[in-house]
């Protein structure tokens, strides 16, 4: 590192920070490790540095060397938020290959990477209705009828906005899902025992929390066990696990209350 | 009603699912069009191979996702994003909702049943559980077969360019 220059120095610090920002970023957002490490690893050779990178279950250190083998930058950063984000992932792991297509310098990264963290997102009211539309959706695939499909329209659409508000309130993640899954499911119940229903609300009852099964988490999970990133792997199934097992509860919070005979 | 109109009809409930979670997910809006012809496409699969090829679910489900999963590294190759992108939203109809809250309600039934209506419960519940871990074993694993092979090959093409 003697021979370095100070500006060598300080640009290698810059640039260490804005990649450790990226892979915490894409973690955040809900990248798999080896999304993280490819998209940090192939900014770090556009910019001719040779990358060691180390991901746990919430955190990324990483060591930044020249060609010739000189520690320029060693740091760790952590994060405890995690969330699904796919508008981010894609705009983060497309950064390396335009950053080389257009030839940007480290600031102009930077202002890229600012501008693909803050994605617009949907209305919130359009997320509600394409969700419920999505458990009525998976109301017919299973052979619903078209009032089952219309009881699973809203009893999602309860239960989302339930879990919304609960995790604008900050919440426990487990707790938001848990609540949701007793909303939405005690919407069809309460249809149930009105008579409305003529047939057993079976499907209504599976699919209007299928909004809350954690499929990333799960396919994220096998990923990193597939890559041998055993541990982060373990962490995010027993994550999908028990968020499942908090639907499962919300289910039954339902069926004790209302009695049900399925 | 015919049953191709039966399954395209599903198919395109499979791909309104998959637009849904898209959403949900915060899918950039010209990916949407992608996500849902990727709905389609998985419930087209899974319907088709459950009613011409095997009435294995498990298998249906595999097929289904492999497809997808090809078609997904198609596209991620084509527009430079990550193939879960475009998979996740879309396998997510094959999530097996039924079997997982059969297997939950008889699990509390197993509770207060005895006799010959315990074993009865036990039996059922049992193979709602099995039949759900496998479907959702066989769309991951369906998923990542090709996300490893694509992997692999994108390996392999950046060696042979250093060389």
């Amino acid at each position: 590192m003697e021979g370095k220059s100070p500006n060598r120095l300080n640009e290698s610090d810059a640039f260490g920070a804005l990649l450790l920002d990226i892979g915490i970023s894409l973690m955040q957002a809900g990248a798999n490790n080896s999304r993280i490490k490819i998209t940090m690893a192939d900014l770090a050779a556009v910019y001719h540095y040779e990358p060691d990178i180390t991901i746990g279950s919430g955190s990324v250190s990483l060591i930044l060397r020249d060609e010739d083998g000189n520690t320029l930058f060693s740091n760790i950063r952590s994060t405890s938020v995690h969330g699904i984000n796919f508008s981010i992932i894609s705009g983060l792991s497309r950064l390396s290959w335009s950053a080389e297509k257009n030839n940007w310098s480290q600031v102009e990264l930077k202002k890229n990477f600012l501008e693909c963290r803050k994605p617009a997102y949907y209305p919130r009211l359009t997320i509600l209705f394409f969700v419920s539309l999505a458990g009525a959706a998976f109301c017919y695939t299973f052979g619903g009828g078209y009032i089952e499909m219309a009881i699973t329209f809203i009893a999602t659409f309860c239960g989302l906005f339930v879990k919304q508000q609960l995790t604008r309130s900050n919440f426990n993640t487990y707790f938001c899902t848990y609540a949701a899954a007793a909303v939405a499911s005690m919407f069809v119940g309460l249809f149930e025992g009105a008579g409305i229903l003529t047939v057993s609300p079976i499907n209504a009852f599976s699919t209007c929390v299928l909004f809350l099964i954690p499929g990333v988490l799960l396919i994220n999970s096998f990923i990193d066990l597939l890559d041998g990133n055993t541990i982060s792997g373990i962490v995010k199934g027993v994550n999908a696990l028990i968020h499942t097992l908090a639907i499962a509860l919300g289910l039954l919070t339902t069926i004790i209350i209302l009695n049900l005979k399925g | 009603m015919a049953d191709w109109i039966n399954i395209l009809l599903k198919a395109f409930w499979c791909g309104s699912a998959a637009v849904g979670f898209g959403i949900l997910f915060n899918v950039a809006k010209e990916n949407l069009i992608v996500v849902m012809l990727g709905g389609f496409i998985v419930g087209l699969i899974k319907f088709s191979a459950l009613k011409y090829v095997s009435p294995s679910i498990v298998l249906a489900s595999f097929l289904a996702a492999l497809v997808m999963g090809i078609y997904s590294m198609i596209i991620a190759q084509i527009r430079h994003e990550p193939l879960m992108t475009y998979a996740t939203p879309s396998v997510i109809p094959l999530v097996p909702g039924v079997f997982a809250y059969r297997t939950m309600f008889g699990l509390i039934k197993l509770s207060s049943a005895a006799g010959d209506e315990y074993s009865r419960i036990l039996s059922d519940t049992a193979r709602n559980g099995a039949l759900t871990l496998f479907i959702i074993l066989s769309f991951v694993l369906g998923i990542i077969i090709p996300y490893q092979i694509g992997k692999d090959i994108s390996r392999k093409i950046v060696k042979k360019g250093m060389v």
